[in-house]
C-alpha cells in the first residue's frame, strides 16, 4: 500500500515538474488573426459589440436547454464591454479559466463573441487548434449553477467555464474526468500550470514565456524586478499559493502548493514594500507585501508578449 | 488483552461521537449566550458598510493581527495591521470610514473571538440579496486529530424557509437546500442561521 502511494506521489511529482518546464519559450503559430497596429490587440470591443448587435434574434438552443438566449447574449455583451467584471463564482476551481477569460476579452473580444455564439447555436465551436465539443452533462448543467454569487445569473459564463473545464485536461483531472453536479468545486475543474499555458497558447494571440512549476518555485534573483520587466512589455499571470495570501483558517501547517491564478495589473516598490495590483474574481485588488512574502507565494510567472507581425 | 482493546475502542468511539456532534449544539448555545454582542456587531457593521463597503478578518491565532479589506468602485484594498497600530485609524480615515466606530467594531469582534465579518451576495429568482457573515473561533477544547472548526452566523434581511430538520432552503425550489459560501446553514431564528465549518471564510 505504502509502495503504491509512494509510486502515485512520485508520478504526480514528475508530472508536475516535467509537464511545466522550469523555463521555456515557445513561438506562437496560428492562423486567422492579425494584430491591430493602433491598439496592439487582435480585435476591439467595438467590433464585438457590432457583431452581437447584428444578431437580431437568437433562437433557444436545443443543445443548451437551460440557457436563455436573451440572457446569454446580454451576458456576452457585458463581458465584452466590461471584461474586468467576469466572475468565476464563489468556491469554484475556475480561477485559471477566469484569468484566461480576462486576458482574452481584452485581446480578442470579437473572437470570444463569435466562439460563444457558435458554441451556443451549434453545440460545438473551434478556437485556435481546439475543437470544443462539450459533453452532455455540461450542456444540461449550464444555466443551472446556483450559490456561486453573480455567476448564478450569468448563463453564458457558466457555459463558457464549464466548457473549458470539460475540454482541457491536465494531470490534476486524472481521477475526475467526467462532470457530475458540483464538480466545479473539485479536482475536475483544477488547472495546473501546463494546462493553463496550453489554454493560453490556444486562445491568446501572444508569445508565451513561463518560469516556475506546480511544485518548485522559480529561482529568480529579484522576483519583483522580473515581474516588473515582463509587465512593461506585456501581460503577466502569477500562479500563487492563495492559502497564505487569503487565509481561510488558522492552521499553522499549510500545503506549499499553488492554488490560484491572478493577472498582474501593476507592481511598484518603495523601500522594502511592494505594492501589487492584480485582477481576480471580477475585480482588481491592491495588496502590499514584502519582497520575501512575494517570493514565497509565487510558484510560476507566465508572461505574454505581443509581437507585431505574429501570425 | 482482547477485552482491554474492546474497552479502549468503545471509549474512543463514544468520545469521537461526542466531539463530532458538540459543535452544532454549542453553536446555537453560543449565539443564545452572546446574542446581544453578536447582534450589536452585525448592526454596527451594517451601518458602517452602508457608507463604504469593507470586511474585517483576524488572520492570526492570537487576535492581534487584523486584515482590513476596503472596497471602492475600482479597487479592493487589503491591508494588514496590528490591532493597536496608529496606521489603522489613519488608513480607515483615508478611505472615508468612521475610524473610531470601525475600531470599536474590531474591539467587539476581538472580545468575542470573531474572525471574520463581511457582506456576501446571493441571488434568488435572479435578484441580488445580501447576507452578513460573521465567523467565530470557539475556545472549546479541540478533539485530537480533528481540524479546527468555526461557527459561522448568517444574518439575513428577510425571513427564511427551513425544512423539518431546520436546514435553510432555497425559496425557488423549496425542497432544495441552499448553500452559501459552500455551506448548508441551520436555523437559529427566522433570520439568523449558523453553520460549522473548517474555514472562517
Amino acid at each position: 500500500m505504502r509502495l503504491f502511494l509512494l509510486t502515485v506521489a512520485s508520478c504526480f511529482f514528475a508530472l508536475a515538474v516535467f509537464s511545466a518546464p522550469i523555463s521555456f519559450r515557445d513561438s506562437y503559430g496560428k492562423e486567422g488573426f492579425a494584430l491591430s497596429p493602433a491598439t496592439g490587440v487582435t480585435s476591439t470591443a467595438q467590433q464585438a459589440v457590432e457583431f452581437i448587435d447584428s444578431i437580431k434574434t437568437l433562437a433557444p438552443s436545443t443543445y443548451w436547454p437551460h440557457v436563455n438566449p436573451a440572457a446569454f447574449l446580454q451576458n456576452v455583451k457585458e463581458n465584452v464591454l466590461k471584461p474586468i467584471l467576469i466572475y468565476p463564482g464563489i468556491g469554484t476551481n475556475f480561477c485559471g479559466y477566469g484569468a484566461l477569460s480576462y486576458l482574452l476579452l481584452q485581446d480578442d473580444p470579437l473572437g470570444y463573441a463569435r466562439f460563444m455564439v457558435k458554441l451556443y447555436t451549434t453545440g460545438r465551436a473551434q478556437f485556435g487548434n481546439s475543437d470544443v465539443d462539450p459533453s452532455d452533462p455540461i450542456k444540461k448543467q449550464a444555466g443551472q449553477m446556483r450559490y456561486k454569487g453573480v455567476l448564478d445569473i450569468h448563463p453564458a459564463d457558466q457555459l463558457w467555464f464549464l466548457s473549458l473545464a470539460d475540454h482541457f485536461k491536465g494531470y490534476l483531472n486524472i481521477f475526475n474526468r467526467h462532470y457530475d453536479v458540483g464538480d466545479e468545486d473539485k479536482f475536475w475543474a483544477s488547472v495546473n500550470l501546463a494546462k493553463f499555458n496550453r489554454m493560453a497558447r490556444n486562445f491568446l494571440h501572444y508569445k508565451l514565456g513561463s518560469r516556475g512549476s506546480d511544485l518548485i518555485r522559480p529561482h529568480l534573483s529579484d522576483t519583483y524586478q522580473y515581474i516588473s520587466n515582463r509587465l512593461q512589455r506585456g501581460k503577466v499571470v502569477l500562479f500563487i499559493n492563495n492559502r497564505i495570501v487569503h487565509k481561510k483558517n488558522h492552521e499553522r501547517v499549510k500545503l506549499k502548493v499553488p492554488t490560484h491564478f491572478i493577472v498582474v495589473e501593476k507592481i511598484s516598490r518603495q523601500d522594502d514594500l511592494i505594492t501589487l495590483v492584480y485582477w481576480d474574481y471580477g475585480g482588481k485588488t491592491l495588496m502590499q507585501l514584502s519582497p520575501r512574502f512575494l517570493r514565497r507565494i509565487i510558484f510560476a510567472i507566465v508572461d505574454l508578449k505581443k509581437e507585431a507581425g505574429d501570425k | 488483552m482482547t477485552s482491554k482493546l474492546l474497552y479502549y475502542s468503545v471509549v474512543v468511539t463514544v468520545a469521537s461521537l461526542l466531539f463530532s456532534c458538540t459543535p452544532k449544539i454549542v453553536a446555537t448555545k453560543f449565539y443564545e449566550e452572546n446574542e446581544k454582542v453578536l447582534d450589536k456587531i452585525e448592526i454596527t457593521y451594517k451601518d458602517l458598510s452602508e457608507e463604504r463597503s469593507f470586511a474585517i478578518a483576524f488572520t492570526s491565532k492570537d487576535f492581534k493581527t487584523v486584515s482590513v479589506e476596503i472596497y471602492t468602485d475600482t479597487l479592493k484594498y487589503i491591508y494588514d495591521f496590528e490591532v493597536n497600530e496608529p496606521r489603522l485609524a489613519d488608513t480607515l480615515t483615508a478611505y472615508n470610514l468612521n475610524a473610531p466606530k470601525v475600531i470599536g467594531l474590531i474591539g467587539m469582534m476581538q472580545s468575542i473571538r470573531s474572525t471574520w465579518i463581511k457582506n456576501l451576495d446571493y441571488y434568488v429568482d435572479g435578484k441580488k440579496n445580501e447576507v452578513v457573515f460573521l465567523s467565530i473561533k470557539p475556545v472549546a477544547v479541540k478533539a485530537p486529530l480533528s481540524y479546527q472548526k468555526y461557527y459561522i452566523l448568517a444574518y439575513f434581511n428577510q425571513q427564511q424557509q427551513f425544512d423539518s430538520k431546520g436546514r435553510l432552503l432555497d425559496k425557488k425550489q423549496k425542497r432544495r437546500l441552499r448553500k452559501i459560501n459552500g455551506e448548508v446553514f441551520s436555523r437559529i431564528n427566522d433570520k439568523v442561521c449558523y453553520a460549522v465549518s473548517g474555514n472562517f471564510r
